[in-house]
């Protein structure tokens, strides 16, 4: 538990020192709970289009898809993190980031809500333990009015 | 709602009146445009957004018959504005009495009252018949030369305009106009009444760069059936630019512009400037009888840009092609003989045509291997001052061409195998003399075309590979078994140094000859669609042998299904494709195994190997035999699609741990097929079997 | 006192925006309300501010919101006013793009008065945003 508090405040006081002001994140559901990742790493926001499913690809790849010519492959981020997966809607969507090698990778999530933007004085650090894999990859937590959101580490989840 | 104003609610009567009043003007325009013969898309969107903002008011408000109607109204004219509804007369009466309707509902609503009115039940049964069609598939505005930036922020409605413009072949300009905050709204009507007698604007998109606060700079989308010089004459002013958006242009560069360098890569230029040369013979007769005209060339250089976007192009055009063939035997099959017979010759003469066009542009795309080997030359010189060693350089065949996407990828797997030769393969000079070799080392690049196939070869008379010790490390690294290693033949043991994790850096100099990250190597030419070789001597040498297809972008590929998969097996690795009932099959050391033509075909079952499991519907079955090299596999396959030519994209990193794959295609509609790698499956299948066994020594290395 | 730029090329929606803001709502507090009718309106009002917020449509002729959008995200002297969407369910895709190339929130028609209120009260509240290009 203290490894976790620490590499998220390792993770904290390292967005802290490089910048005071606010930073937005990109809020969509995962499994009925809210997330967030910071929105300037999101090129895209797209309705899933025909996937393709790799075989003897990890099992959080959904599969790979067109994106105007471009093949995309495409992770469900709840798979990913080890949450449940409820039924597809029509609301899901994939958001397209690009990694640091330049491939264009999409995550597959419920829904897609809104932009919020925090100060960093809103965000904590998540001491307790939250469900599945996500602690390993969680920036902190913010709770705007009654809201509850956890924000994630995109870096870590993709591997940048 | 009691928190609304009651100024709001004035306000919402009054423009829903004044929306209702021109739906009305309006709606007799388009009816007189259609009578005419005309359509103006404007006047359609006009009454499309006008419905619209109505609903939208309506729900604010809380006038529910309004909004009702309204969405109604605004679903049907949604349908005709996306073009997925045509205006005909009914639609046209259904609007028109839908005015009448919605005075009435303002009438009673401002008044307060509450009684149903009738005429709103009928005009919303009329409204009924015309159910929302399955419109055209919207797909991305992709494969235009538009600024992306621009595409980003058009909203659908734009795009549909501008996907229709393009498709009925008109011009796409942008004209860069200045205005005067002060001014602009007249000076933009001004533009807007000269520009709508040539054409359609599609979107105003401010530029960002303005020279003052007061001024600002617009880009207007605009498609028009006219050329440049007439838009200029009619539109153009002090501070008004208009371009055309390069989409049908096929314009070449200047002589003396130097070629465009790609991803990154730096394109050598010696003193003799080479250039993309493509040579065109004139278009005029000679006037002199005996002149051949063959003897006159020219060349020009081209932006590689340009030709990829044509392969593109070309790629569809297959699709397409293929589309036609389909068409024919869907004809054939519901007894249109005549009709199929002819759509069957169209697509023969398009096939061939396709062909032609295809072969042309590839032969633009080749590059001569020399751009490549000159790159290395210079890492040689800096490598061997590095090393302390004295290497002796020789390049053959430098002349020899091949796909510049292949170039390309091949930079680095060479560069790594030189390095390795310098730094592993040639000995220091006074251990050469020792043994009689002469004191600086010989690196030899050899590049020839075979065939369908270019070799690349690189060779050296260094110390060659030390097998022992390969097989020694491989079992104390856990890769094999005492039995296994004692079983292995030459060229396995030589093909060891091809499994990732035989080396490390340090170990690499006495133990192989070879150093570290050949399994790299080998992936990555895998996956150009070629294969490597390694033959080696101790003592003596070692020669490294690429075999490359000559072309990366279009490649001719069988289609089969398996199970709900659609694979494509380029047609480079498959020597056949027969029936296959299930019979003859016998099991030899736990693998399956068929005979053909008297010799034995290990067998691969996609489904089982990929783990794609499904019921096999079909008796019938058919069997791709894929061969590379003397190794040869039996795919099973459920289908046979037949042979289409495919663009193969690499897959992403984050699959490259998959193995089987040579990449993915598009499929037509946006679906996406997986490219089977035949190279990585047959290893797969041969490497399953035990060594030593019949099975295996059907798929021995090549030595 | 804060000061709201709402961009719309309806009359009643501009009337129905200002009457909402402009009520009585301890968390609001007084508003300057400033409204264009196009989105030339907006270009021409935006040197003349500070504003405090942006709320457009999306779907408007000549400039669209999404092109507004990307102006004010380019543009040195207005790049970090939060922007409120107003859009419609029956486009996805163009909300998606307008999330994308930098508003802050959307609000589907219809809504309410008091979820106008909420949203406008978040954002001035949140203050002016930073934001890094994107890729």
């Amino acid at each position: 538990m203290a490894d976790l508090v620490r590499t998220g405040e390792e993770r904290l006081s390292r967005i802290r020192t490089e910048e005071r002001a606010p930073r937005e994140f990109l809020v969509f559901s995962l499994a009925g709970e809210l997330y967030g990742v910071e929105l300037t790493r999101i090129r895209e926001i797209l309705s899933p289009p025909p996937l393709t499913p790799v075989p003897r690809a990890p099992q959080d790849v959904l599969g790979v898809c067109s994106v105007r010519g471009l093949l995309v492959t495409v992770i469900d981020l709840r798979r990913r993190l080890k949450l449940e997966q409820p039924e597809t809607t029509r609301r899901a969507r994939i958001l397209l980031t690009r990694m640091d090698g330049g491939e264009v990778l999409g995550l597959y999530v419920d829904e897609v809500h809104q932009v919020v933007r925090f100060p960093h004085t809103e965000i904590e650090v998540a001491a307790n333990v939250l469900g599945g894999d996500v602690s390993e990859h969680v920036l902190g937590i913010a709770r705007p009015g009654d809201i509850l959101i956890i924000l994630l580490d995109l870096a870590s989840i993709v591997g940048t | 709602m009691t928190d609304i104003s009651d100024k709001a609610r004035e306000e919402f009567f009054s423009e829903a009146q004044e929306i209702v009043e021109n739906l009305s003007r309006n709606l007799l325009a388009l009816d007189a445009a259609e009578q005419s013969g005309t359509s103006d898309p404007s006047l359609i969107n006009e009454a499309f957004r006008a419905v619209h903002t109505l609903k939208g008011l309506a729900g604010l408000f809380g006038a529910t018959k309004v909004g009702a109607l309204s969405h109604r109204l605004e679903d049907v004219l949604d349908d005709v504005r996306l073009g997925r509804q045509q205006l005909t007369a009914e639609v046209l009466d259904v609007l028109f009495a839908s005015v009448d309707v919605y005075g009435q509902i303002l009438a009673g609503e401002k008044e307060g009252s509450d009684d149903p009115i009738p005429a709103v039940g009928d005009l919303m049964g009329r409204l009924e018949q015309f159910g929302v069609q399955a419109g055209p598939a919207s797909s991305p505005a992709d494969e235009y030369d538009l600024d992306p930036g621009m595409l980003a922020v058009l909203t659908e409605y734009e795009e549909h305009r501008l996907r229709t413009n393009i498709e009925q072949g008109l011009r796409l300009y942008r004209l860069r106009v200045q205005f005067d905050l002060a001014t602009i709204d007249k000076a933009l009507e001004e533009i807007k009444d000269r520009a709508k007698r040539h054409g359609e604007i599609i979107t105003y998109l401010p530029t960002g760069e303005t020279t003052s606060a007061e001024t600002i700079e617009l880009d207007l989308l605009m498609a028009s059936n006219d050329d440049l010089a007439t838009l200029i004459g009619a539109l153009g002013g002090d501070n008004l630019v208009i371009d055309e958006i390069p989409r049908q242009r096929a314009s070449l560069g200047p002589a003396t512009a130097p070629p465009s360098a790609t991803r990154g890569t730096e394109v050598p230029r010696p003193a003799s400037d080479r250039a993309l040369s493509v040579a065109v013979p004139p278009a005029v007769p000679s006037e002199q009888p005996d002149v051949s005209l063959k003897a006159v060339t020219q060349t020009v250089r081209v932006d590689i840009r340009r030709l990829d976007h044509l392969m593109n192009i070309v790629g569809e055009l297959a699709i397409i092609r293929n589309a036609l063939a389909r068409l024919s035997e869907r004809l054939r099959g519901e007894g249109q003989r005549q009709l199929s017979s002819e759509v069957h010759r169209l697509h023969r003469s398009f096939d061939r045509r396709l062909t032609d066009m295809q072969n042309g542009i590839l032969e633009v795309r080749m590059v001569p291997l020399g751009q490549v080997f000159d790159r290395l030359a210079r890492v040689v010189r800096q490598i061997s001052r590095d090393a302390d060693k004295n290497i002796r350089l020789v390049i053959t065949g430098a002349e020899t061409e091949i796909d510049k996407l292949i170039v390309e990828e091949l930079s680095d797997p060479l560069m790594h195998m030189i390095r390795n030769a310098i730094d592993h393969g040639i000995e220091p000079a006074e251990q050469r003399e020792e043994v009689g070799k002469p004191a600086a080392g010989t690196i030899a690049l050899n590049a020839f075309q075979k065939g369908n196939h270019v070799m690349v070869e690189i060779e050296d008379d260094g110390r060659g590979i030390d097998e022992e010790r390969l097989v020694e490390r491989a079992q104390t690294v856990g890769l094999l078994s005492s039995d296994e290693a004692r079983e292995l033949s030459r060229g396995e043991r030589i093909g060891l140094i091809f499994l990732p994790g035989m080396t490390t850096k340090s170990e690499a100099s006495d133990l192989s000859g070879r150093g570290v990250g050949m399994d790299v190597v080998r992936t990555n030419i895998s996956k150009l669609g070629g294969v490597i070789d390694v033959h080696s001597e101790f003592g003596i040498g070692t020669k490294m042998a690429i075999t490359l297809p000559i072309t990366l972008a279009i490649v001719s590929s069988l289609l089969v299904r398996v199970g709900e998969y659609t694979f494509a097996i380029p047609v480079s690795s498959v020597s056949e494709a027969i029936v296959f009932d299930g019979t003859g099959v016998r099991l030899v050391d736990g693998r399956e195994v068929m005979t053909l033509r008297g010799a034995s075909l290990p067998l691969c079952r996609l489904d089982r190997l990929l783990n794609i499991g499904h019921e096999t519907t079909s008796r019938r079955q058919f069997v791709v035999v894929a061969a590379l090299g003397s190794r040869r596999i039996g795919i099973v396959v459920d289908h046979l699609f037949g042979q289409q030519d495919i663009i193969i994209k690499p897959l992403g990193k984050s699959l490259e741990n998959v193995r089987g794959f040579a990449g993915a295609t598009e499929l037509g509609d946006q679906r996406v097929g997986l490219v089977l790698d035949a190279g990585a499956l047959i290893d797969e299948v041969l490497a399953a079997a035990t060594p030593g066994s019949d099975v295996d020594r059907e798929g021995a290395w090549l030595i | 006192m804060p000061r709201v730029l709402v961009v719309e090329d309806s009359v009643s929606m501009r009337a129905f925006v200002r009457s909402a803001l402009e009520g009585d709502d301890p968390d609001l507090g007084e508003i300057d309300v400033v409204e264009a009718s196009s989105g030339f309106d907006a270009l021409r009002l935006l040197p003349r501010g500070p504003y405090h917020l942006v709320i457009t449509d999306i779907n408007m002729p000549d400039i669209n919101g999404l092109e507004l959008v990307q102006f004010i995200r380019q543009s040195e002297r207005h790049r970090s006013i939060p922007i409120v969407l107003i859009s419609t369910r029956s486009s996805e895709r163009d909300r998606d793009r307008g999330l994308t190339l930098g508003a802050n929130a959307y609000l589907a028609k219809p809504f309410t008065p008091e979820m106008l209120r909420e949203e406008a009260a978040r954002q001035l509240a949140a203050g002016p945003q930073r934001t890094e290009p994107h890729d």
